[in-house]
């Protein structure tokens, strides 16, 4: 099946959705291509082992829509029918365009997928990862949204060896563009990850977590609940809709584990949670659950380590 | 100006998702996803500002119209609802289809969302509206000023941009974006009387398909043997000792 995966550029490289992307193409044997969309000047993003083109916009424009008609013609020419990309916020502005051009709805979320002739199956996790939603494909297009970390990102050595299209376009001009620091552990690739959910009461009390993570050397996360509360950034949200982790110790401070919260982080490799309602579903899912005033113990913790 | 705001009646948040085939149980009395709040304030606050005529636009299973009203309640002028069984397990591209046209029908100049529904999560349809309509998406908005013209801030991976909202367009609103206004009761009681205008597939433009097929819902879930743990004063002695045994610190 004829397949394109769709990569940004991040630090320079390919990102790592499109790697991991990759590596599941591998597996299934597809004919795949790559297209990357970024604005840098010379990113480190082609291959030996496939053909990348770099779809190069001007940061100063909102340029998506004008990416996404280059794609239809890639599309078109190459006649691919599986498209691939993941769930960022790139890949979710392009996967929706291409699905009304092709007139094929798209499947978002996708932890898994499998080809059966001429059709594809994917799957969803539901339920909070509790069951499978699975669903075919079968018009002549098909366009999956992937979720991160769904599969190993492929190690390859990069290089700049690819074809470049430069979009110049009527776009809406983009301006202030601010870059956040990434200071200190990331989430997408700290081992040791601390979440705060609404059990720690007031956003002051974050700085609790914080002292814990200085001391773990960890990644500070959130639930949806805190971030809509305006007491972190979305960047650091954790769940369906922010990001997904898998570090080696998952800590849930505070957090009920909502089915929205538990997809983003139900895979680490061992969780520990604190929570003060014994009933709460996070312990469903925790390794290590213990039931306490989640404010008290923190600083215990922190302070006896 | 004309602004449509899109709402959608979600089956209580606070319950697990049940499915009947491969699609959501939905009951009569739904409400308004909370999503939807930043949405209908950004568009309040453009009524406020340039005089607009805001309508609340939704489609799917109408039942007692709980969160249309909710909807409502918050300040909007009226509604414009699509309800048809046809549309019973619409893929995201159907779905867009139909809103695109609820657009067209009140003229708006500017159509807002959220970024993705509480019970869906496809977080795709602003974008297929826009492109449906021919107009610039600005998705992922987390902060408006209002002036003369009208200043949007978006979440990228690495940060934000800024864009001047163009005179059509569509927009999607992060949570968090804005805070939403609560009705009081004057509000409440404002709301029963506004105009809810009901209007079938037959009314609209519409040639979707379905290319996508239920096949099943598996259980994957694994039973964790983890061990609960009631504090008795010694619980962060546990976790540490823990930590260490992980080799985590």
């Amino acid at each position: 099946m004829k397949t394109l995966i769709i990569g940004e550029v991040v630090d320079n490289k390919l990102s790592s959705g499109a790697l991991e992307i990759v590596t599941k193409a591998n597996d299934l044997g597809l004919d795949y291509e790559i297209v990357t969309v970024g604005s840098e000047e010379s990113p480190n993003i082609g291959s030996e082992s496939f053909k990348n083109t770099y779809i190069k916009c001007s940061e100063n424009k909102l340029s998506l829509g004008s990416v996404a008609d280059k794609l239809k013609n890639i599309i078109e020419e190459n006649t691919i029918s599986l498209v691939l990309a993941p769930s960022t916020y790139v890949g979710r502005d392009l996967i929706a365009f291409l699905s009304v051009d092709f007139k094929s709805s798209q499947v978002s979320n996708v932890i898994n997928f499998e080809i059966e002739g001429e059709s594809v199956i994917t799957s969803n996790s539901i339920n909070g990862g509790e069951s499978e939603y699975n669903s075919k494909i079968s018009s002549p297009n098909k366009f999956l949204l992937i979720r991160p970390k769904s599969f190993e990102e492929a190690s390859l050595d990069l290089n700049t060896n690819f074809e470049t299209v430069e979009i110049t376009s009527e776009d809406p001009e983009v301006f202030d563009i601010f870059i956040e620091e990434k200071t200190g552990p990331q989430l997408e690739d700290s081992k040791i990850v601390i979440s705060a959910g609404r059990g720690m009461v007031d956003s002051e009390n974050l700085s609790l977590v914080q002292d814990l993570a200085s001391k773990l050397n960890a990644a500070i996360g959130g639930t949806r609940a805190i971030v809509d509360a305006g007491w972190m950034p979305y960047s650091q949200q954790v769940g369906q809709t922010g990001k997904t982790v898998k570090p080696d110790v998952y800590i849930a401070l505070g957090i009920s584990g909502a089915t929205q919260h538990q997809v983003g982080m139900k895979d680490s490799k061992y969780i520990i949670a604190v929570n003060k309602d014994e009933e709460a579903p996070i312990f469903q899912i925790a390794d290590l659950g213990l039931v306490a005033d989640t404010l008290s113990i923190v600083p215990k913790i922190t302070e006896n380590l | 100006m004309k602004i449509a705001v899109c709402a959608k009646q979600i089956p209580d948040p606070a319950l697990e998702i049940t499915y009947n085939g491969g699609n959501i149980n939905r009951p009569d009395e739904q409400v308004l996803d909370d999503t939807d709040r930043y949405g209908i304030e950004v568009a309040l606050q453009l009524k406020e500002k340039f005089d607009a005529e805001v309508t609340v636009i939704s489609m799917g299973s109408l039942g007692t119209e709980k969160g249309i009203q909710q909807a409502l309640q918050m300040g909007p002028d009226g509604a414009l609802v699509l309800e048809d069984d046809s549309l019973t397990g619409s893929n995201s591209l159907m779905t867009a289809n139909v809103l695109s046209e609820l657009s067209k029908k009140v003229e708006a100049d500017i159509t807002i969302f959220g970024t993705e529904s509480t019970d869906g999560y496809s977080g795709v349809i602003p974008q297929q509206v826009s492109r449906m309509l021919g107009v610039p998406c600005i998705s992922y908005i987390k902060a408006v000023d209002i002036d003369e013209s009208v200043t949007l801030t978006r979440q990228t991976s690495t940060g934000s941009e800024k864009v001047v909202m163009p005179a059509n367009c569509v927009l999607s609103v992060t949570a968090g974006g804005v805070e939403p206004r609560y009705p009081n009761f004057k509000d409440i009681m404002a709301a029963k009387s506004k105009p809810i205008e009901r209007i079938s597939i037959a009314d609209i433009n519409y040639d979707a398909q379905q290319n996508l097929e239920f096949v099943d819902i598996k259980d994957v879930s694994t039973t964790k043997q983890g061990e609960k743990i009631i504090d008795e004063g010694e619980g962060f002695q546990i976790i540490i000792d823990k930590l260490k045994e992980l080799k985590a610190i």
